[in-house]
């Protein structure tokens, strides 16, 4: 018996509405369907009245959520794709996170966005939207990695007060495997050393936490103990642990698979600069995907997102400065 | 009539700048194209300007003795318009601005000139921005060495295995791991006061002449003396004098000002245990070699017994070094770091010597007296200068 990370989704989705009766579903044909990537398989008929199809109009279905949390729900809302959560951007950003800010009313929503790169996707069905949020205070951004951790932290971000920007990865859908659902998890904002190394430490998250793994793997055999850090949320940033790890092996190497610009990358490696300056033996280097919007042609996307190898030739260079 | 500005040309690739040593024309002057109008110094050679083209010098911007980078207008000129355009200048914008943006007066086949872009201007040579290799040190292995009290200088016996041969981390973790296997012992405080004296000193481009000299007047003044000067104290006084006639030698070199020093006060060196001190004598010019011998005794006891107040060491402005008392004839001391200049004084030996009066080799006491100096501020005519004065001041210890 093994679970898939989408299926701990959907575990994670159904054990949330039975054990609370505020929690429900709302996104485009998330009922009868099962959803775009069938993440709510069966839940309308388990839980009947509780996963609601929603109009074709991400500003509705966020504006409905909010409002439902005001009056004391706590809805999961499913973007069909996270590129298509911009149009829901004003609820976002501009609603459900300053809600409590302005009014000490809480606004506990779950928005779930399958992001990421897989081939052929092209521009509006690929983008990895965590940076974008992560911009603005209000809201939490979790990037799980592993299959427990779709399971946990979404299960986690059900029962917080903040709304949770939830960002799962496609990629991650269907092949990443796990033996059981997890019994216990460390909690969200708390990053975790996937492996330990000495020479180098990899910081990613969400799919490229695999990625960097294999690069590590690559640069074994050529004497490289690689320590590889996966954030797990990207906001709150664990920086205690990203710092101890550079303590330890005096190089970083910043692997995300949204856009350089102002993103993830961008903040871990400023946070290491200004608290951790004199642990670097070498400039701190990051590795993002091209700033191009993202190619439909396979050969194009996977020459666009950062991969194993092109993580292990990265740090190659970094462990020859 | 249209002005016509006179501007530093390129001089030589690597010349970024140049000083104005003279104009050769003055404002109201007629000259030539091509006339020569201002002598300028570089780094590599002192050159000169030519007029771009025949005209009226209007006015001089620039003044002599201040430096101007390559494209600074230095002046202009007024010319008439078929004169500017025969050597392809155009006239048609602004006076001066547009013209100036042609950096080196060329013709740019009568098309209107481009208006000046933003550019920055180069005080002295670029910098690589990535200034990598052996010498870079990261932020982990500085912090790694502040902590262990360790300098730059430690780390000459580790060869680096990071980019270019810097050495990383993890090959100062190894140095010191190796370091660990040894006996190791406390340096004196002394011994870490001298050697960070000579490591900052060593930053300089330090260099050494020197010269035989002989050494009987000296001997015979002093044995015909009561109370009897010490040799270095001979030297010191020497150097005294011809660096009072003449003190820029001993001057240092700050930025690019020569800083020149405010009193003779002359120091030398004085071994004690597991260091050196230096004892210095203030005013050396004003008192004969007799004056200076009770006040020379008494701080070499002081220095002997490590009692030398902090008044009496210090801000000299040069320094004696009397190796001869370890029977050495040669040696190339470094100056201290504040100082330009250290003279040595090498032991005495018997030597022929060829005289022309006798027509024979005769015996001399024959000593070597080196100059060690900074070669920033002086060069070997300079330091040759000095020491051979020093060496005819010693020839007449009477006169001392």
């Amino acid at each position: 018996m093994s679970v898939t990370y989408l299926e701990a989704i959907r575990a994670a989705q159904a054990r949330a509405l039975a054990e609370d009766p505020r929690v429900f579903i709302y996104g485009q044909d998330v009922g009868a369907f099962g959803g775009a990537f069938k993440a709510t398989k069966n839940l309308a008929r388990e839980f009947p009245g509780r996963v609601v199809d929603a109009p074709i109009s991400e500003d509705a279905m966020v504006g409905l959520a909010v409002g439902a949390a005001i009056e004391g729900m706590r809805p999961i809302v499913e973007m069909q794709f996270a590129d298509f959560s911009t149009a829901g951007f004003n609820q976002i950003v501009n609603q459900a996170a300053t809600l409590f800010w302005r009014t000490e009313v809480p606004c506990p929503i779950v928005i779930r966005l399958p992001g990421g790169g897989t081939s052929g996707s092209g521009p509006f069905h690929s983008q990895s939207m965590e940076s974008v949020y992560a911009h603005y205070p209000g809201l939490l951004v979790f990037t799980p990695a592993t299959v427990e951790d779709a399971y946990s932290m979404l299960l986690e971000a059900v029962a917080l007060d903040d709304p949770v920007i939830f960002c799962e990865h496609k990629l991650l859908y269907y092949h990443l495997k796990a033996e059981r659902l997890p019994t216990e998890a460390l909690p969200a904002g708390k990053a975790r050393v996937t492996r330990p190394g000495r020479d180098l430490t990899i910081v990613a998250y969400s799919a490229m936490v695999h990625e960097a793994l294999a690069a590590a793997a690559e640069l074994q055999p050529e004497g490289w103990e690689i320590e590889v850090v996966d954030l797990r949320s990207v906001k709150p940033l664990d920086t205690d642990t990203v710092v101890a790890s550079v303590a330890r092996t005096g190089r970083l190497l910043c692997v995300g698979e949204s856009w350089p610009w102002g993103g993830v990358t961008a903040e871990v490696l400023a946070r290491v600069a200004s608290e951790g300056f004199e642990l670097l033996d070498a400039p701190p280097q990051r590795l993002n995907a091209k700033d191009t919007p993202i190619p439909f042609h396979p050969t194009l996307w996977a020459a666009h997102r950062p991969t194993a190898r092109s993580i292990a030739a990265a740090a190659r260079n970094l462990l020859r400065s | 009539m249209p002005q016509i500005p006179i501007i530093m040309p390129q001089l030589g690739e690597s010349i970024a700048e140049a000083t104005i040593v003279n104009f050769s024309v003055q404002a109201g002057d007629t000259v030539e194209a091509d006339q020569n109008v201002v002598e300028v110094e570089t780094n590599k050679a002192n050159l000169t300007v030519t007029s771009p083209c025949r005209g009226r010098v209007r006015q001089w911007l620039a003044r002599v003795g201040e430096s101007y980078p390559v494209g600074a207008v230095l002046g202009y000129l007024d010319a008439t318009a078929e004169d500017a355009a025969r050597v392809g200048l155009d006239t048609s914008g602004p006076a001066g601005a547009a013209a100036a943006a042609d950096l080196n007066g060329k013709s740019e086949g009568g098309r209107p000139a481009q208006p000046p872009g933003v550019e920055p201007i180069v005080r002295g040579l670029p910098v690589p921005a990535s200034a990598g290799g052996a010498s870079y040190m990261s932020p982990r292995l500085k912090a790694r060495m502040a902590e262990l009290g360790l300098h730059a200088a430690d780390l000459a016996g580790v060869a680096g295995s990071g980019a270019a041969g810097r050495v990383t981390v993890q090959d100062f973790e190894r140095f010191v791991a190796g370091l660990e296997t040894h006996r190791m012992t406390q340096a004196s405080p002394m011994r870490v006061s001298v050697a960070d004296a000579m490591r900052r000193s060593w930053t300089r481009p330090l260099a050494s002449v020197g010269l035989p000299f002989c050494l009987d007047p000296i001997l015979a003044h002093r044995k015909a003396s009561h109370p009897k000067a010490a040799p270095t104290l001979y030297g010191l006084r020497a150097l005294a004098l011809a660096l009072a006639e003449n003190s820029a030698p001993a001057g240092r070199l700050v930025g690019q000002k020569i800083v020149h020093p405010k009193a003779i006060d002359i120091g030398w060196a004085v071994e004690v245990e597991d260091g050196v001190l230096v004892p210095v004598l203030r005013n050396a010019d004003r008192f004969t070699l007799r004056e200076l011998i009770p006040q020379y005794e008494a701080l070499l006891e002081q220095a002997r017994q490590r009692r030398l107040s902090p008044e009496a060491t210090g801000g000299s402005i040069a320094t004696v070094t009397n190796f001869g008392t370890f029977g050495l004839t040669w040696a190339t001391p470094i100056p201290l770091p504040e100082q330009t200049l250290v003279l040595g004084m090498g032991a005495g030996r018997r030597v022929p010597h060829w005289s022309a009066e006798k027509h024979q080799f005769v015996p001399i006491m024959e000593a070597n007296l080196t100059l060690s100096f900074d070669h920033r501020v002086l060069d070997g005519g300079a330091a040759g200068r000095l020491l051979t004065r020093v060496v005819h001041l010693l020839g007449h210890p009477e006169r001392l």
